[in-house]
């Protein structure tokens, strides 16, 4: 799944094919229900390093809270959290590789720089929130969900992009050029 | 067949740590190769601007369904090995709705927004902060959220199940619906930005075809596959009083027992239970559930007619329809009680033997305490997951308090190690052969504040590292006069997840009295690797959980200081009394001393009658405690582990804690008294 661009070149590398770039990711996937024994997961990771920055800044509030509280006093120590770690490095990997890392806030030329980042914070904490409530996120439901055929994570992948696009119209401006 | 490290419960090992940030490694790679590091491109899916996310998404998760259904249709693995997660409409439904104004918003999800951060966009890092919060918020205010976390609860529940359609049929379905949305994305995006390099292109037809025709071959490697329908069963032979009698039966589901139901009753011995699997012997010796007798189906009637009529029968597959016939093939028989197991064997793993670290939704202690019995029960006594000698040592389950009789004929046996409690000058002048010296109040230490308190899995890990123990190990705890001396290292072996142990009755004294071995030779210890287990201990309670069980209908807390202390004639804390609405019961009445300082445990019935006087019902949540915790680790004890209540848990700050805190009440009847006066 190589792009075909000459590492040699200065600019950043055109994506790769998408279906192809898809069965990659379904074979990760696959490899993850034969080897784990469970589908891919990001968010279980993410609520994880919060466990443990409220565990830092409140303890005892925490291990008597009655959802992290259940991660006990080490809830780094999870698989997931291993998983999301790998993600990030992997993506690394795949940008530095590609010519494609660059630091900047991706935003409509139109749009300010404040605005976007508004609306990053707020989709995150949505997007925090509501994975937790459904035990997942669009790779442990839907994607990983969805490949197991479980009703749930069905209604989850529909729910989301009906959502998506209702909501689609209100937050555009951050798009505008 | 595969093993995967699910179904083999080692998904909390270091190697699948390892192996889940490889995975993860390759997972970030595709996301990213796939341009899901940009959030334009994300959220140009929306705009209907750039349809990536649906290509790749369908691609991706067809990949995997056809993969994994060619794996389980060839016989190479089983569905049961994957962690299906529950559904649960209400939930589900409603974080759906609430994670698409969140993704259009941010324009990131979870792992994009990881690529996204390591190709430098600042907008992921702040939708991460943005992510933790939330995930943050949702915590402090689950209290609230908890009723909708679990509306609508279905358990596992397969899509092609709820359709009425057959596996094979829905993923066909499945792939053409994901063909056409990638024609219709090439269309959409031909349509609102003139470029679309892949529509009609020989590489798009080429692709669909492939998937689609992988699809249809699944008919052909595995033509019966499960049916939504339960076959309707041979009629032929049975009155019509009798179909009505069994189809009322089976309207009221009279015909089903519920694993947790079942998992209570073999853990409470009952007698006459037989539960029986259908699956073939294969099968059956791979796994079953503890004490089941295996009968193939065509010999039921006959295999069972010794019970008959006179006890309750279970019988359980892997799934439910096949147990279904046959339940109601021996009902025409005349079999009275006959019951299937509700999602079958699947169902019984899932609902009582997964760890409780490794299930989605948070457990309350209670529950917790639960599955962790039922996993102490069962799968000590099947005998096959077992490493090292336990299953010689003991044959069944390791009764709790073992006799001096059953020590001293296992004694020597490798992977039985005897800790004696007492105090060093006692240990030095004699001891049990090879027994390993361990100071009580070794295991306590100051906590938060809070002193002797039992110490962290990881201390105590350590120290039971430098005592040469291993968790293969069955361990007898020998304690002085005082038979709470080996409850609470009882306790700490339970915070680490190490269920084989057993405190011996009548401690040393009775063990010397009886002219048994003894020696003062020290004995050779090699230093081991205990691991930490973190998430075991879901039995102490801290005094918030405590505060909210004062006047909880359900709950009884009971302190088993001594009498005086609990009315506060008597006190040497900050403050006198008890905590309002607490029984007292003092722990020294659950043991008789003999003379000679032999302590032992009063037996089983008389125990029993004094707590049915307590407790209202078995299924009561009890919370005990006393002043440092190490009183009540001998009720506790007696009260799991003797008298089978399944939901009590230890209040080990107890009254030390709850006497310095002046914000949590107190009722103490001689104050009043006092002021009455």
């Amino acid at each position: 799944m190589k792009t075909e661009a000459n590492p040699l070149h200065g600019g950043p590398k055109p994506y790769s094919n998408p279906y192809l770039t898809g069965v990659l990711l379904g074979l990760v996937l696959l490899a993850s229900f034969v080897i784990l024994g469970a589908g891919l997961g990001a968010s279980s990771g993410i609520a994880r390093i919060g466990a443990s920055l409220s565990l830092c800044v409140a303890t005892s509030h925490t291990l008597g809270s009655a959802y992290f509280g259940k991660w006990g006093a080490n809830p780094l120590h999870y698989y997931l959290v291993f998983m999301f770690v790998g993600t990030f490095v992997g993506a690394l990997f795949s940008a530095l590789l590609a010519n494609r890392a660059r630091i900047q806030v991706e935003r409509g030329a139109a749009s300010s720089v404040r605005r976007r980042l508004w609306y990053a914070l707020a989709g995150g904490v949505i997007v925090g929130f509501a994975s937790r409530l459904a035990q997942g996120c669009t790779s442990g439901q839907a994607l990983s969900g969805g490949a197991l055929l479980l009703s749930g994570s069905l209604v989850f992948m529909v729910c989301l992009f009906a959502s998506g696009y209702a909501a689609a119209w209100f937050v555009r401006r951050q798009w505008h050029d | 067949m595969i093993n995967t490290l699910y179904s083999l419960d080692a998904l909390g090992t270091n190697r699948a740590f390892f192996l889940a940030a490889l995975i993860g490694f390759g997972f970030g790679f595709a996301l990213e190769r796939a341009g899901f590091s940009s959030s334009r491109r994300l959220a140009g899916v929306f705009y209907f601007t750039d349809m990536a996310v649906v290509k790749v998404m369908f691609s991706a998760v067809i990949t995997a369904l056809l993969g994994l259904s060619y794996l389980v249709g060839l016989g190479w693995m089983r569905m049961d090995q994957i962690f299906l997660m529950p559904t649960i409409y209400g939930a589900q439904i409603v974080g759906g709705l609430l994670f698409g104004v969140g993704f259009v918003m941010g324009a990131w999800c979870p792992g994009t927004a990881a690529a996204g951060l390591a190709a430098g966009r600042i907008d992921a890092l702040v939708f991460l902060l943005g992510t933790v919060g939330g995930s943050i918020l949702f915590n402090e205010v689950f209290p609230l959220v908890r009723p909708l976390y679990t509306a609508g609860d279905q358990g596992t529940q397969m899509a092609y199940l709820s359709l009425g359609l057959s596996r094979n049929a829905f993923v066909l379905t499945f792939t053409l619906v994901a063909v056409a949305a990638f024609w219709l994305s090439e269309r959409t995006e031909k349509a609102r930005t003139g470029r679309a390099p892949y529509l009609g292109s020989p590489f798009l037809k080429a692709f669909s075809l492939i998937l689609v025709a992988l699809a249809c071959g699944l008919f052909v490697l595995s033509p019966v596959s499960t049916r939504a329908s339960v076959q309707p069963a041979n009629t032929a032979a049975a009155t019509a009083v009798d179909e009505k009698a069994l189809m009322e039966t089976v309207e009221n589901a009279r015909d089903h027992i519920e694993p947790e139901e079942l998992a209570d009753r073999l853990m409470a011995g009952e007698p006459d239970l037989v539960v029986v699997d259908v699956r073939p012997a294969a099968e059956f010796n791979a796994f079953h559930i503890p004490g089941a007798l295996n009968v193939p189906l065509a010999e039921l009637a006959e295999a069972l007619q010794p019970y008959k009529n006179k006890g309750l029968i279970v019988l359980y597959s892997n799934g439910m329809t096949h147990p279904a016939q046959a339940r109601d093939s021996l009902q025409r028989l005349g079999f009275g009680h006959v019951y299937l197991l509700t999602d079958g064997l699947q169902g019984f793993r899932d609902r009582c033997l997964k760890p409780v670290s490794l299930r989605p939704e948070p457990l309350t202690p209670v529950d917790a305490a639960r599955v962790n019995a039922w996993r102490t029960y069962f799968n000590a006594s099947d005998g096959t997951p077992k490493v090292g000698i336990f299953a010689k040592v003991v044959t069944a389950a390791l009764p709790r308090v073992v006799e001096t009789d059953w020590l001293a004929a296992r004694l020597g046996t490798p992977g039985l190690k005897v800790i004696d409690l007492r105090p060093q000058p006692e240990y030095n002048a004699s001891h049990i052969p090879n027994s390993l010296s361990l100071n009580v109040e070794s295991l306590r230490g100051n906590i938060g504040g809070v002193p002797s308190m039992l110490l962290p899995p990881a201390m105590l890990a350590a120290q039971f590292s430098l005592l040469g123990l291993h968790p293969s190990d069955t361990i007898v705890l020998v304690p002085s006069d005082k038979m709470h001396d080996a409850t609470l290292p009882g306790l700490a072996f339970e915070r680490m997840g190490h269920m084989d142990y057993a405190v011996l009755n009548g401690g040393y004294a009775k063990w010397a009295q009886e002219g048994r071995p003894v020696n003062a030779a020290l004995p050779a210890v090699t230093e081991s690797t205990c691991p930490v287990k973190t998430d075991a201990d879901d039995f102490t309670v801290n005094f918030k959980t405590v505060a909210a069980t004062i006047g909880k209908p359900g709950t009884v807390i009971i302190d088993v200081r001594p009498a005086d202390f609990y009315t506060g004639k008597k006190s040497d804390e900050a403050r006198g009394g008890h905590i309002p609405g607490a029984l007292n019961r003092a722990f020294s009445e659950d043991v008789i001393t003999s003379s000679n300082k032999v302590v032992t445990f009063k037996p089983t019935a008389e125990l029993a009658a004094a707590y049915r006087q307590l407790i209202p019902s078995t299924n009561t949540e009890v919370i005990v405690h006393c002043r440092t915790g190490h009183q009540a680790s001998q009720t506790f004890f007696v009260l799991k582990h003797l008298l089978g209540y399944p939901n009590v848990r230890w209040y080990d700050a107890g009254w030390t804690e709850w006497a310095a805190r002046p914000e949590l009440p107190v009722a103490n009847e001689t104050q009043a008294l006092k002021n009455k006066k």
